[in-house]
This record gives C-alpha cells, structure tokens and sequence, in this order.
C-alpha cells in the first residue's frame, strides 16, 4: 500500500458507487511522469468516472493520490497544476474569444498568452465572437487553445476531439505531441477514436466494468501482443496456441496472441504489432452481450 | 484579490444586460421622457401650466407669485428629494438582482459550463463569494450611479426649466448642504442593503445550487406553500378559541425576510422607524432615511437574518462542490 513515490497518479482501491451500481470496482493503478495514457474502454466502463474522481469532482472511497494531494480535500492546491477538458462544447455561451484569454490569463498563473493566440492565429476565431455564435468545432478549438497554453503539470482530457474534423484532430494530436508534451508533463486521454491517439501514446489502460483489464506500455504491449496473418496450412497449429482473438481478412485468419514468442509464431504466417483497435476489441470481447 | 476582482468582472460580462443596461436604459427613458414633456410643455404652453415633478405639482405663475420663503422651501424639498426620482430604478434592480442570483449556481450547470470554471484554480467558495459581491455590492453600486446621474439630470432640467420661467433657483440649490449629502446618505445605507439582503441572497444561491429545474418554482413555490400550510395548522389548533399561536405571524416574518430582502427600504417593514419615509414639507429627507436606515441594525433580527444568509451560502458552496455534473 506505499503508491509510487514519483507517480502522477496513484489509485489503490478506487472505488466509486452511484446507488447500488459499481462504477469503480477496487481500482489500483499508478501513472509516472512524463507519460501520455490512453485510457480506453467501452461506453460506461468508468473512464470519465475515474477521471472526474481524480480532478475532485466526485466523491469516493479508496485512496487516490494525484501530484500528491487528495483530490477530495486539496482540491484548490491541485488545480494550480492540473488542466482538464472534461466534456466538449461546454463554454458558456455568452463568453467572446477575447475575453475567455484575458480571463484565463487574469486567473491561471500558468497561463501563455501568446501561446493562446498562436493557436487561435490558425483558426477563424476572432476576438469579438462570441461562443453563441460559434459552431461546435469553433468552440472545442477555442477551448483547446486555451488549455494547450496552460503549462499544466497533468492534463487530463476527456474526448477532447469530439466534433472535430479529421484535419484539425490531426493537427490537435500533433501540437499535443510537439508543443506541449515534455518529460515532466504526464497526459491522460479518453476517446473513442484510438487509432488517432496510439501514434502518441506511451501507455495503455483497458478499463472494462469499472476494472483495470490492461494496463502496460506501449513497448509492453509491443513485447506481449503479436498479431499474425496465418497461413492456411497452419490454422490448426496456430489455434492450438489459444489466440485470444480471432478474424478473417480475404479469407486469411488473423490471429491475437498474448504472451506467446513471436519468434514461435513467425513459423506460422506474417507478424506484425496488433492495433489498439483490434487488442481493444479482443479485450472487450463480451462488454456488450 | 486578482482572481477575484477577474470573477467579478466575468459576472458582468454575463450580466451585462440586466445589471448594467438595465439601470441605464431605464434611466435614459425616464429622462428623455421628463425632458420631452418639460420641452413640449413650454413650447405648446408657454409659461402657464403645471408641472409635476418628483411628485409635486407646481404652477408656474403661482410660483412666482410666491414669498421668498416658500420658494426657500421648495429649494428644501428639491435638494431634499431629488434622488426619489430614481426609485423606479431601485424598484427594478430588486427584480433583476432577484433573478440574478436564481441563475447564478443554476444556469453554469444547466449548460455544464460549470465543468470549464472548475478546471481553472478558482475555488467554490471564491466562485460563490464573487456571486454574494456582485449581488450585495456591484449591483447595488451600479443603480446608486445611475440613480445619481438621472437625478441630477432631472433635477437639472426642472432648474433650467424654471428658470426658462423667470424663476432661477440654481444658486439656491447650490447652496443647500442636502444637495450633496443625499449622494453619501443613498451609498451610506449600501451596507444596510447588503446586511437585510443577505438572507434573500443565500436563499436564492441555495436554491441556484441545488435545483435540477424550476429553480424559481422551488424559490417562492416551497416558502408560500410552507406558509400557508402554517397558517392552516395555526388556524385548526387555534382559530377557534380565537387565539394566535405566534407560530404563523414567525413564519411569514420568515418568509418576508427570505424573500423580500433584496427590495430597497425593506427594513422600514420591519420596524417601528416609518416616519422619515412620509414625505414632509422639506420632502424625504434622505438624512432621516438614512439614520433610521442605520437604527434598525439595533433589533436582533437583521443578525439572525444575515447569520442564516451566510450558513446558506455555505451550503451552496458545498453543494457546488460536491455535485456530479454527471
């Protein structure tokens, strides 16, 4: 029960409970710094749960840790170091452009100014529109210029992409990387669209009815999971490894393999890193029977 | 003291049309309407009609035909009252600083805005304080200023008026000490206004806090209902022996006190000092007002009613804290 001395965030039976319905089930898991996780799992497995219990916006039960403070009593001392996006489109409606950056610059002391309208500077927002007036991509844009400029110690974001088109995701996920993230900044994100954010993560978390299912690096992952196109003569052999997934691509099988030496499976067909897509899925498998 | 007075300044952005405007359009229609009767007045009538203004009736001819001391008198009531031309702006800002604080912790929710302030370092009970000030203190402050410019506006006009009648007072009303005592004895009684307020203020920010929908419903519906349901009981267990528990007459004091606070003036209601507000011959004299104003911080209920204000917005702060915006 000694949570990791230079974690993040340090989980040890994470519980939260609406009614008689179990959110979080006894959660444990630790995020070091300069990390950026992806939180994965289905529609109601805990993700925002576990989330909204670390930015202190819920009550819990168990112990949680983040940057050192309990957020249920320290809540004002951790969020001079924390940012987070926790829904989309939820600017208040009569703010203007110009006033939410002198605003946030009055307020944040971690606030960049410039950096803000740097980041404003490649969209169509102007400083006298007001978010009433915008569309929902104009308004995550111009919620995300502002938290991009804060040099949080943890940013927290939760579907921060939704309602976005491809293009600005795209550049989104690229500033995150090159602009914003360094080594002592540790990043946790939500989404659904993860072939978007794999490229940038460094760590995994599977969450599925309110536990930890997965949670390792992407070099673990890398190590741990093998994906193989199998060869047609090799079907039986393969199946007799007991892949944790299996489907056919132009009536080849591909098959997940957990824990199994590639060097084993490369007898068997093609090798190749399984998506998170496809390691998401298999995990999930039976989320929603 | 920075984030502060930034939170203030948010609250104003959001209001602007009801704090701000409000005040000054009101106060701009009031004078172009005094001032367009004043003018049509004169050029359709000439020097022969009466006028009414701040209340009184002048007749111009007899005006001038009065004794030099009458007309003392009457720069007395003038520099007495002029400020009572603005009470229809104080009336109103009851209305608007009343449905400001309904919205105040309810609509951030409603449009989950809520969940963008959280992520920046303000903490509730700073966010909650900055939605007391705004109601107790800026709002108030904002109607003192424009009551002061429209009554002097007014009472300039009524003085060229006049004098465009033969009769100039200008340098009599300068003279009068009333003239720029009523400004300091309207914003001397701001911290009256914020003490008798303060029950209303955390009433309705409870209210705010707590309420999924219907936040005005439940902020008058619940008090009238308890109230009447008080004074049935009152009447089953005592209106027969014609008696008076005093459990009623408690309750409506409550409920008065819990809704009415944010009305200017509203502590003459609950006390014995009613005199200065009869007008007299000088007129209102705001210095009476004011005093009186002051005396009624000697009875005990203006403490209890602010000391349950605060534990209400305690608990509206907690109930920001702790709600899950789902």
């Amino acid at each position: 029960m000694n949570p990791a001395i230079n974690a993040v965030v340090s989980a040890r039976g994470l519980t939260k409970r609406y009614g008689k319905q179990v959110a979080l089930n006894g959660v444990d898991f630790d995020i070091p710094a300069g990390r950026i996780v992806g939180l994965i799992g289905p529609n109601g497995s805990g993700k925002t749960t576990t989330l909204k219990a670390a930015l202190g916006l819920i009550p819990f039960e168990g112990s949680l840790t983040v940057l050192g403070h309990d957020p249920r009593s320290e809540r004002d001392a951790l969020m001079q170091e924390v940012c987070f996006i926790a829904d989309v489109a939820i600017l208040p409606r009569w703010l203007k452009v110009g006033d939410a950056i002198d605003f946030v610059a009055g307020v944040h002391p971690r606030f960049d100014r410039k950096k803000a309208e740097r980041y404003l500077a490649i969209t169509k927002l102007t400083p006298g529109m007001k978010v009433r007036a915008m569309s929902k991509g104009m308004i995550v844009q111009l919620h995300l210029a502002l938290v991009m400029a804060i040099d949080a110690k943890l940013l927290v974001l939760d579907e921060p992409t939704l309602g976005l088109d491809i293009m600005y995701r795209k550049q989104f996920y690229q500033n995150l990387l090159e602009d914003y993230f360094d080594e002592n900044k540790t990043i946790i994100i939500t989404t659904h669209q993860v072939e978007e954010v794999e490229h940038i993560l460094t760590d995994l978390m599977f969450i599925r009815e309110g536990k930890i299912v997965l949670a390792a690096t992407m070099d673990e992952v890398g190590e741990r999971y093998t994906e193989v196109m199998v060869q047609a003569d090799k079907v039986a052999a393969a199946n007799a490894l007991s892949p944790i997934d299996q489907r056919t691509v132009f009536g080849k099988s591909v098959m997940l393999f957990d824990g199994v030496a590639r060097s084993q499976l490369a007898t068997l067909g093609e090798t190749r890193n399984p998506s998170v897509a496809d390691l998401f899925v298999a995990t999930m498998k039976g989320s929603y029977a | 003291m920075k984030t502060l007075q930034w939170m203030l300044r948010r609250e104003l952005w959001e209001h602007k049309g009801s704090l701000f405007w409000a005040p000054v359009v009101v106060a701009a229609i009031l004078l172009i309407v005094t001032a367009g009767s004043a003018g049509y007045g004169l050029l359709a009538h000439g020097a022969h009609f009466t006028a009414m203004v701040d209340g009184r009736q002048f007749y111009m001819s007899s005006f001038r035909a009065m004794p030099a001391e009458m007309q003392v008198a009457a720069v007395q009531f003038a520099a007495n009252s002029y400020l009572a031309s603005a009470v229809p702006l104080f009336i109103m800002m009851a209305f608007t600083v009343f449905f400001y604080c309904l919205s105040a912790l309810y609509d951030e929710r409603r449009d989950r805005s809520v969940l963008f302030w959280k992520s920046l370092p303000m903490s509730d009970h700073m966010t909650v304080l900055s939605k007391v000030l705004t109601a107790a203190v800026v709002a108030p402050a904002i109607t003192i200023a424009a009551a002061l410019v429209l009554s002097l506006a007014l009472l300039i006009i009524m003085g060229v008026y006049l004098a465009l009648n033969g009769v100039n007072l200008f340098g009599a009303l300068l003279a009068t000490p009333a003239l720029y005592l009523s400004p300091l004895f309207l914003i001397g009684m701001l911290p009256v206004y914020a003490l008798w307020a303060m029950p209303t203020i955390g009433w309705l920010l409870m209210v705010s806090s707590w309420a999924k929908s219907k936040v005005f419903l439940w902020a008058v519906g619940v008090p009238i209902i308890a109230l009447v349901i008080v004074k049935w009981v009152d009447f089953l267990v005592t209106g027969n022996q014609g008696m008076n528990s005093g459990l009623a007459h408690v309750a409506r004091e409550v409920v008065n006190r819990g809704l009415g606070g944010l009305v200017p003036g509203i502590w003459f209601a609950f006390s014995d000092h009613t005199v200065a507000m009869r007008p007299g011959e000088h007129g209102v004299e705001l210095g009476q007002v004011f005093a009186q104003s002051w005396m009624t911080l000697a009875a005990p209920g203006v403490w209890i009613g602010a000391v349950a204000g605060l534990a209400m917005i305690v608990v509206a702060i907690r109930m920001r804290r702790w709600r899950d915006e789902g």
